[in-house]
């Protein structure tokens, strides 16, 4: 009865054949190939959350007196979008989880897709044919910062609304153009009354529906390449070794998704995140000292603390200071990250196919040029602290900002070399990183001494699992004959198989 | 198994402790603690006793850098009519006996009890006429509302609006506001120690005033606050980062690592193994589809 009702429906939508093929796919197992999963599965935890947060948000700047629970504010003036987030928070059972959930799940997000970005640059991820894939991951990140700040202005807290006011002037600082722009955007001066529902719209409607569509190029592009692997084990560039998605990944997966959103939930139970209750209604007039912008848009921030105060006369048109570090840094930044598995394939030569990915070691220059990069972008990020920094160190405030500028120059330099230096040491040591094994030193009884490696610690036996080849099967075939019945093995897909 | 089960416990049992439903106090009604504190100085005695025990105590602890008539020295300011307010939050603040004068006092457990504070406070304002009293902070309908609202325009600019305090340019730092009393808000307020400015009753009248300390202390101090978990000190992002980074994320690529490799754990993904025979169909075959499997 529920076979003919699964053969009826698959006759009429045929997911049997395509979906065959797609549970008996092979991935490579590595714990670093699950990072992006955190990113995806943060990503659902933030669909599922933020629908639950717009069902309560008002996306509307327009003035209302607060008569809600929380003293403090009660018969204050503030935004419908600001009110409606503190009734969300304090008047909607398990609201207040639901937004610090969705707040944490965006900080995991990015944080992710960061980390996930570096796996794949540090090992030689992104070269042919990945490079698309990898443009497309950089866009993703892209879209996931400035969702990420796009999401967190929308309350119209006192701390964000200066981040929007910072947006604003750095729109403008946009050479010839950036006036028109901001104000294009923000539908006249700051701040308006069009930049909410605006923000909203974009926030909860057309970047996630572009980084839905985009993170399914990235998955599809995933399953056409096949995931990349280290060498070892007989994984070689023209196979994949590893498990198959049905059931280990499966089951792997499904647990990750559980456990990724445990730690969410765990984060935004017990740990306060974004308490506009105590930042109040933005007001232009109003000011926090302390103010910075969550940690994806820190680098920006610390980019225009350190900024000497610079700017360019042109005859008749001045390029402001802000320009430089807000403007034309992420700018560079991106444009080279796009542009970065060509440059590298210009410079070694090699525009080979790769499957095999590289461990960072054996590519030590990469490498080191990775690692100087990333620690500029990090000094950039810590100088969006400075003054935290110099509050809890007790140090003078200009003493800690002289100390990003030069740091930030310095610290890439000192980083180059040793990262190269450790690299090239790793590479040349051999067993390097692997656990040490005791040698017993036996002495004959002619006096001879020989030595016999021992466990690596008492009892251990290693689980050696050699990778067997299984069966190959001609789908097609296998399919015709009995597909229930069917040999056990790899079902292999001819090459123009559609 | 056994252990990540237990870790998983603890963490509920965590989260059951930090997100045990508080109470929010609707009417923002201080508590009888805070209270008390605040009012302390108007329920002790102000008699030549107590004036004899703040000389004695002035004399022994102030008097050689302020010198025996408090009338300054080389070291030390004039505190001749200063009031007893001043003197009454440099001391009770623990700013003073100070150990260092060249840089910003920071608060400390004070040297002195309530009452000897109060004492010696008085006994220097006794000394000159002019300046402010020891002030009583009288909450009754005081309105937190005006309160946040005047804080947030005249206080949060130095002490951000949390009230977690911060490094000002020029190493000056607008000290937190958690564990302050009234009295030391309001004698702040209107004296204006060190950097701070002084905001006369023209820019913070009486009654926004009071309203500033039942936010500051019932508000900032967040017993009445409603939750949310821990608050990372009050410094917002920054903090957020660091616990997003490294417990969400940090967190996750753990938990990726305890179940993503199948015996990886050795460091063995270099490769220094060599292929296993039985699936090397060699270089020569053409099948970029061909997939192997762990058996």
């Amino acid at each position: 009865m529920i076979d003919s009702l699964f053969s009826w429906i698959d006759d009429r939508v045929a997911l049997s054949r395509s979906g065959r093929h797609l549970l008996d796919k092979i991935f490579p197992d590595h714990w670093s190939f699950m990072i992006g999963e955190i990113a995806l599965y943060s990503f659902i935890v933030l669909l599922l959350t933020g629908v639950f947060l717009t069902l309560y948000f008002v996306p509307s700047s327009t003035p209302v007196v607060y008569h809600g629970i929380y003293a403090p504010l009660r018969g204050q003036t503030v935004s419908e979008a600001y009110d409606s987030t503190i009734n969300l928070s304090f008047a909607v059972r398990g609201g207040l989880l639901m937004r610090q959930m969705h707040h944490w799940a965006a900080n995991i997000f990015v944080g992710a897709i960061v980390v996930h970005m570096l796996r794949v640059f540090f090992t030689g991820g992104f070269r042919r044919p990945r490079e698309a894939n990898w443009m497309l991951g950089t866009t993703l990140l892209i879209l996931a910062i400035f969702n990420g700040f796009l999401g967190y202005s929308l309350p119209d807290d006192l701390i964000s609304g200066t981040g929007i006011r910072i947006a604003f002037s750095i729109m403008e600082s946009i050479p010839f153009v950036g006036t028109y722009l901001a104000y294009f955007l923000f539908g006249g001066s700051f701040p308006g009354t069009a930049i909410i529902p605006r923000f909203f719209i974009l926030h909860v409607l057309v970047l996630p529906l572009l980084i839905i569509g985009l993170l399914a190029g990235h998955l599809g592009m995933l399953v056409k390449h096949k995931h990349a692997q280290f060498p070892g084990k007989g994984a070689r560039d023209d196979n994949v070794v590893g498990s198959p998605l049905w059931p280990t990944y499966a089951a792997k997966a499904g647990g990750f998704f559980f456990l990724t959103t445990g730690v969410t939930a765990l984060l935004g139970a017990i740990v306060q995140i974004n308490p506009i209750w105590q930042y109040g209604q933005y007001y232009a007039y109003k000011v926090s000292y302390a103010v910075q912008p969550d940690w994806y848009m820190g680098w920006l921030d610390g980019a225009l603390r350190v900024m000497p105060a610079w700017e360019i006369n042109l005859p008749g048109h001045m390029i402001p200071n802000v320009f430089f570090p807000a403007v034309l840094l992420p700018g560079l930044t991106f444009n080279l990250i796009y542009a970065w598995p060509f440059i590298e394939a210009k410079l070694s030569g090699d525009t080979a196919e790769h499957h095999l990915l590289d461990r960072p070691r054996d590519k030590p220059l990469r490498t080191a040029l990775g690692a100087a990069v990333f620690a500029f972008y990090f000094v950039l990020f810590g100088a969006s602290a400075t003054d935290v920094l110099a509050n809890y160190l007790s140090i003078t405030l200009n003493v800690v900002l002289w100390s990003f500028r030069i740091l930030c120059i310095v610290v890439p330099i000192v980083v180059f070399p040793v990262a190269y230096k450790i690299c090239v040491e790793l590479r040349d040591t051999p067993g390097a990183g692997q656990r040490k094994r005791h040698n017993i030193i036996v002495r004959s009884a002619d006096g001879g001494y020989s030595t016999i490696a021992a466990d690596e610690y008492p009892g251990y036996v290693r689980p050696e699992l050699e990778p067997v080849a299984l069966d190959e099967v001609d789908l097609v075939a296998a399919m015709s004959a009995d597909a229930d019945q069917g040999p056990e093995g790899v079902y292999r897909i001819p090459r123009d198989y559609s | 198994m056994a252990a990540p089960a237990g870790v998983v416990l603890l963490a509920l049992a965590l989260a059951a402790v930090f997100y045990a439903p508080r109470q929010v106090r609707a009417d923002g009604a201080p508590t009888a603690s805070l209270r008390s504190a605040a009012l302390v100085d108007a329920t002790l005695p102000n008699n030549a006793a107590a004036l004899a025990e703040g000389r004695t105590l002035f004399d022994e602890n102030c008097s050689s850098c302020h010198g025996t008539q408090a009338q300054g020295s080389a070291l030390a300011p004039n505190l001749r009519g200063l009031g007893s307010a001043t003197v009454d939050l440099w001391v009770s603040s623990g700013w003073m006996p100070l150990a260092n004068p060249g840089v910003q006092p920071a608060r400390k457990p004070s040297h002195f009890t309530p009452s000897q504070t109060v004492a010696i406070a008085r006994y220097v304002g006794s000394l000159a006429p002019g300046g402010l009293a020891i002030p009583t902070v009288d909450l009754k309908g005081s309105n937190p509302a005006e309160g946040f609202s005047v804080f947030a325009l005249n206080c949060a600019p130095c002490h951000t609006i949390t009230g977690a305090g911060d490094a000002l340019s020029g190493g000056i730092a607008a000290p937190p506001l958690h564990g302050v009393t009234g009295t030391q808000i309001e004698e702040a307020i209107r004296t204006g120690p060190g950097n701070m400015p002084r905001f006369s009753t023209f820019t913070v009248s009486k009654a926004q005033l009071a309203d500033v300390v039942d936010y500051v202390t019932h508000y900032i101090e967040h017993p009445d606050s409603p939750g949310g978990g821990l608050t990372l000190g009050g410094v917002g992002p920054v903090a957020e980062g660091f616990v997003g980074l490294f417990a969400g994320v940090g967190g996750c690529v753990l938990i990726a690592l305890w179940i993503g490799d199948r015996d990886e754990r050795d460091g063995d993904e270099g490769g220094s193994g060599p292929s296993h025979p039985g699936h090397d169909d060699g270089p020569g075959t053409e099948s970029p589809e061909r997939e192997v499997a762990h058996a």
